[in-house]
């Protein structure tokens, strides 16, 4: 992807261990604090960048801890635009079922796209030689307006 | 993590995160041997574990499962609001019985 010029860019490089995701949090906060997120969408972004690098750590790096994860922020005006990159073979998206469904509920496995599915306005993954490109999106809200197009007040009080 | 057991009712409070590395092990490990002790009335204490990913989630599957084999009874308490937004995408929270603080969930085990 190319950088657009009004995009503010973080870059994080980790090696493939989960213990080193909750490293991601920290980066999250800030980020999202940038973004103007409310606390579910802060989390939201967390819970799902998160889940995209336990893929990247378990099923693109074998837990082979000497391959780095790449993960790039792109804070722009609308969204903020997520990539998860690993070096890995990559899956297959066709098998991934509704973790949901009642026959799947209590699988132990089968829940880390599901999850960033529910809680990100856009996931996509890029499958291609050199590895798995994930990349998540989460847009700001809009602001609230009433009928004469005003910005509606923060609570009811006046 | 640690493990207290209190009559009938065994507590094992976790800490730091659950995903998918030695932390679920760990956990795993407790499970096995809370069960092998014939202990079947477990509560989970959540109230310090920042991070749940997808794999801590097949592991608290995994321990409510052998629980169930045996007959046994697994209760959460004290989870964050961030683990409670994980379990209810998933619909988890279906599954596991989530209690405020260790009375209600010793109230939840009944006689």
């Amino acid at each position: 992807m190319v950088d657009t010029p009004d995009a503010e860019v973080v870059r994080l490089v980790i090696p493939s261990r989960l213990e080193l995701l909750s490293i991601i949090d920290k980066v999250v906060d800030g980020v999202a604090e940038q973004m103007g997120f409310e606390e579910d969408d802060k989390d939201a972004v967390a819970i799902s960048v998160i889940e995209a690098g336990t893929n990247a750590i378990q099923h693109g790096h074998g837990h082979e801890s000497e391959r780095m994860v790449e993960i790039i922020f792109r804070l722009l005006p609308d969204e903020l635009v997520i990539e998860v990159m690993d070096n890995g073979r990559g899956f297959n998206l066709d098998v991934l079922e509704d973790a949901t469904a009642p026959e799947n509920l209590l699988k132990e496995r089968g829940r880390g796209i599901f999850i960033m599915r529910s809680m990100m306005d856009d996931v996509h993954f890029e499958f291609t030689d050199s590895g798995t490109r994930c990349r998540l999106v989460k847009r700001r809200r809009p602001l609230e307006v009433d009928v004469t197009g005003s910005p509606a007040p923060l609570d009811d009080t006046i | 993590m640690t493990r207290r057991d209190d009559g009938d009712v065994t507590i094992l409070t976790l800490s730091g995160r659950l995903m998918g590395g030695p932390d679920t092990e760990q956990f795993l490990k407790a499970m096995r041997e809370v069960i092998d002790a014939k202990r079947t009335r477990v509560i989970l204490d959540m109230g310090d574990v920042a991070w749940v990913n997808s794999s801590g989630l097949g592991a608290l599957i995994a321990g409510w499962t052998l629980l169930q084999e045996k007959g046994g009874s697994l209760k959460l308490i004290r989870v964050s609001r961030r683990i409670e937004q994980i379990l209810a995408v998933t619909k988890l929270d279906t599954v596991f019985e989530l209690h405020p603080d260790e009375a209600s969930a010793r109230a939840g085990f009944g006689g």
